[in-house]
């Protein structure tokens, strides 16, 4: 079995971490003997999305996202067939708010790849803490960090998990995240997978179904230091 | 009104001997007295010093070159003050100034090296209005407290062009730095390395890999570390500038030693970013007026005592303290940890108080897996975050122990290690293991 990873535009997009994810991604495929590799595209590479079995989309600074957005029209149909057809994809912060309809700023308002029904506004102030949800898919605690300064309105769809502590989508609704077929949007990194082996898994199973074609049982890893390190966070913020 | 800066002196001095007593740091706590009651200190204070004022900024690098460049002027037989221990925001540096000053609050000083906080800058500048800045790199740093490294520089060429005459050293090889000092309009003088000279790890993080003029990707020749480097961009020709004091002959091992004009540089230190900290503190007297005839006397003698690749001797185990905050930081010690070929043993601490940062996912941008070598045959895990740097760890295939009393980590290696150990500590950390370190260096065995 193999996986390949698409890493959109690391040069641009790579804030808080981003890379953990990756390697987070790749270890657990290959600890279980799952070849994986990863392909990092650059803004003038063309992107095949049929060769890809999971999607990363990270976060980077306004300027940099400005750069992205021109470059994300041009794959934008692409993109929409691949999420359509249940791709797998895990956009985080910037790459959350990318998947939405737009982002509001005072500076103007960038178009986003429409892929889930989602828009952003900028608030005022930044949301900036350690944040802990709980998600009915997965028995642990999803812990990270946000560091937003865009509030992010999901709608009707089913947001990631319910806040525990932290501010989460738009600092109000009480929810963070967004879970759309097999797209998981969400302002958490920290970064997001090692913390949250459940989620990792969650992401390469998918993957593996959704390539191969049926339910694929992962082989079960020690996560014993995930979830020792996942705790502590859980514990020091919520439990007290 | 001088009447109000005597008692703005007393109070801060007062409060500054009690704290001292207590045993506490109490540094910004006078500065934050003085303020109080007379809330233009700082102007009456710092105009009265006689021939200029340096302020050092960057990310990475600025406690050491600002005490380094604060003793070349010493050197040169010159009166200075300086905020010696980093404290680096307003307060702090109203408290170098008061605690400097005399009780009628005369100040007796030729020059000021002032190492500021880049976001504290628009705080501290417009009163002391700088003569010189240096600038020594850019990189991401806590980007939880100053949002993107973009509005770091925003401040900075903010500043620049609010005092039009501060002329700026710059690091030439870092494209960010390079780019503010030329964009600000600003005179300014440039130092850097002009040919490669170690092998700069492929997957590092870059900071600013797009042309700030233009937007374009810049081109490399050649890398040092980080982004640092030999840059131009094939669109616009922003391009690394003529360096006016370049490091040429540069050798790293257990000496750094390198030329620059006519002098040859030696000094006692592991770690190639070091070359930058003495070659802007060069650079920095040399623009200053002086010929630099006693910078290598100065060199021999300096021993920075702030933890900064501070030795120890602990029972037999030689112990060397480094300060290591963010990636590109932690990516330099990491290498000049690995300059040493012998056996060692390794601990790391990691702490995310509000002066750390308090989002640590800026662990996973350092390049850790090079401490999976034969020659490291232990690390150590410690500090309030242990439990995400032995995960951080584990993804890169090094086993870790796991104990988060920074000073039972310590004894536990002292006892059972190989008799070389390396402490690696963020910001919170390092004052605390330190005491550990000076404690334990005391005690008999």
């Amino acid at each position: 079995m193999k996986i390949t990873i698409g890493h959109l535009y690391p040069d641009l997009l790579n804030l808080y971490g981003d890379r953990g994810n990756i390697q987070c991604l790749m270890k657990r495929c290959q600890w279980r003997g799952i070849e994986a590799e990863t392909i990092p595209f650059e803004l003038e590479d063309e992107i095949d999305f049929s060769k890809l079995d999971i999607v990363l989309l990270g976060g980077g600074s306004d300027r940099e996202q400005m750069l992205v957005c021109e470059k994300l029209k041009e794959i934008q149909k692409d993109f929409k067939a691949y999420v359509e057809n249940y791709g797998v994809v895990i956009a985080i912060c910037g790459g959350y708010q990318l998947l939405g309809n737009y982002y509001k700023t005072e500076q103007g308002t960038m178009k986003g790849l429409e892929l889930v029904d989602l828009y952003t506004e900028q608030g005022e102030g930044r949301l900036i803490d350690n944040i802990v949800l709980q998600s009915d898919l997965f028995d642990m605690p999803i812990v990270g960090f946000e560091n937003h300064g865009g509030r992010t309105y999901i709608k009707e769809n089913k947001p990631l998990g319910k806040v525990l502590y932290g501010a989460g989508n738009d600092g109000k609704s009480g929810y963070e995240g967004v879970v759309y077929k097999n797209v998981i949007g969400t302002y958490l990194h920290g970064p997001l997978l090692p913390k949250n082996p459940q989620l990792a898994d969650w992401l390469i199973s998918h993957a593996l179904e959704q390539k191969y074609g049926k339910k694929i049982e992962l082989a079960p890893l020690d996560d014993s230091q995930e979830k020792e390190a996942n705790e502590y966070v859980y514990h020091r913020f919520v439990r007290g | 009104m001088k009447i109000r800066v005597m008692i703005a002196v007393t109070a801060a001095k007062l409060a500054g001997y009690i704290c001292k007593k207590m045993g506490r740091q109490g540094v910004t706590w006078a500065g934050k007295i003085a303020l109080g009651i007379c809330p233009d200190i700082l102007e009456q204070l710092s105009s009265q010093v006689r021939k200029g004022i340096f302020a050092t900024c960057g990310t990475n690098g600025k406690t050491t070159t600002n005490n380094m460049l604060c003793a070349a002027l010493e050197a040169e037989g010159q009166k200075v003050i300086c905020n010696h221990t980093g404290s680096n925001m307003l307060n702090g540096v109203v408290a170098a100034f008061v605690l400097a000053a005399k009780w009628n609050g005369k100040i007796d000083a030729d020059y000021a090296c002032i190492e500021s906080d880049e976001a504290s800058t628009r705080h501290i500048f417009p009163r002391i209005k700088p003569d010189y800045m240096l600038l020594t790199n850019l990189f991401r740093d806590q980007l939880d407290r100053y949002g993107e490294i973009d509005i770091t520089m925003k401040i900075l060429e903010e500043m620049m062009q609010k005092i039009p005459d501060m002329k700026i050293i710059v690091n030439g090889d870092d494209a960010l730095s390079a780019y503010l000092a030329m964009d600000a309009g600003n005179p300014y003088v440039t130092y850097g390395i002009s040919k490669p000279v170690i092998q700069s790890a492929a997957n590092e993080i870059r900071e600013g890999r797009f042309c700030k003029r233009c937007g374009e990707k810049l081109e490399y020749g050649f890398y040092h570390y980080s982004q640092l480097g030999d840059y131009h961009c094939p669109k616009c020709g922003f391009a690394r500038p003529e360096l006016n004091f370049d490091a040429e002959d540069v050798k790293v091992g257990d000496q750094l030693s390198f030329r620059v004009e006519d002098k040859h540089i030696v000094a006692n230190y592991k770690g190639f970013y070091n070359v930058y900290n003495i070659l802007a503190a060069y650079a920095a007297v040399r623009t200053a007026g002086f010929a630099g005839d006693h910078f290598q006397d100065m060199l021999q003698k300096f021993n920075p005592e702030n933890g900064r690749m501070e030795q120890f001797r602990i029972m037999g185990t030689g112990v060397t303290l480094n300060l290591a905050k963010n990636p590109a930081g932690f990516n330099q010690n990491i290498s000049a940890v690995m300059q040493d070929k012998s056996p060692k043993d390794i601990i790391i601490a990691i702490n995310d108080n509000a002066q750390d940062g308090t989002d640590i996912s800026w662990l996973w941008d350092v390049d850790f897996d090079l401490l999976g070598e034969e020659s490291i045959r232990s690390i150590t895990v410690s500090g309030i975050r242990c439990q995400d740097m032995r995960l951080r760890l584990k993804y890169v295939d090094i086993p870790s122990i796991l104990e988060g009393d920074v000073e039972k980590a310590i004894r536990d290696r002292v006892k059972d290690g190989v008799g070389n150990l390396y402490v690696l500590v963020n910001y919170t950390a390092l004052f605390s293991t330190r005491n550990i370190l000076k404690k334990l260096e005391g005690e008999k065995s």
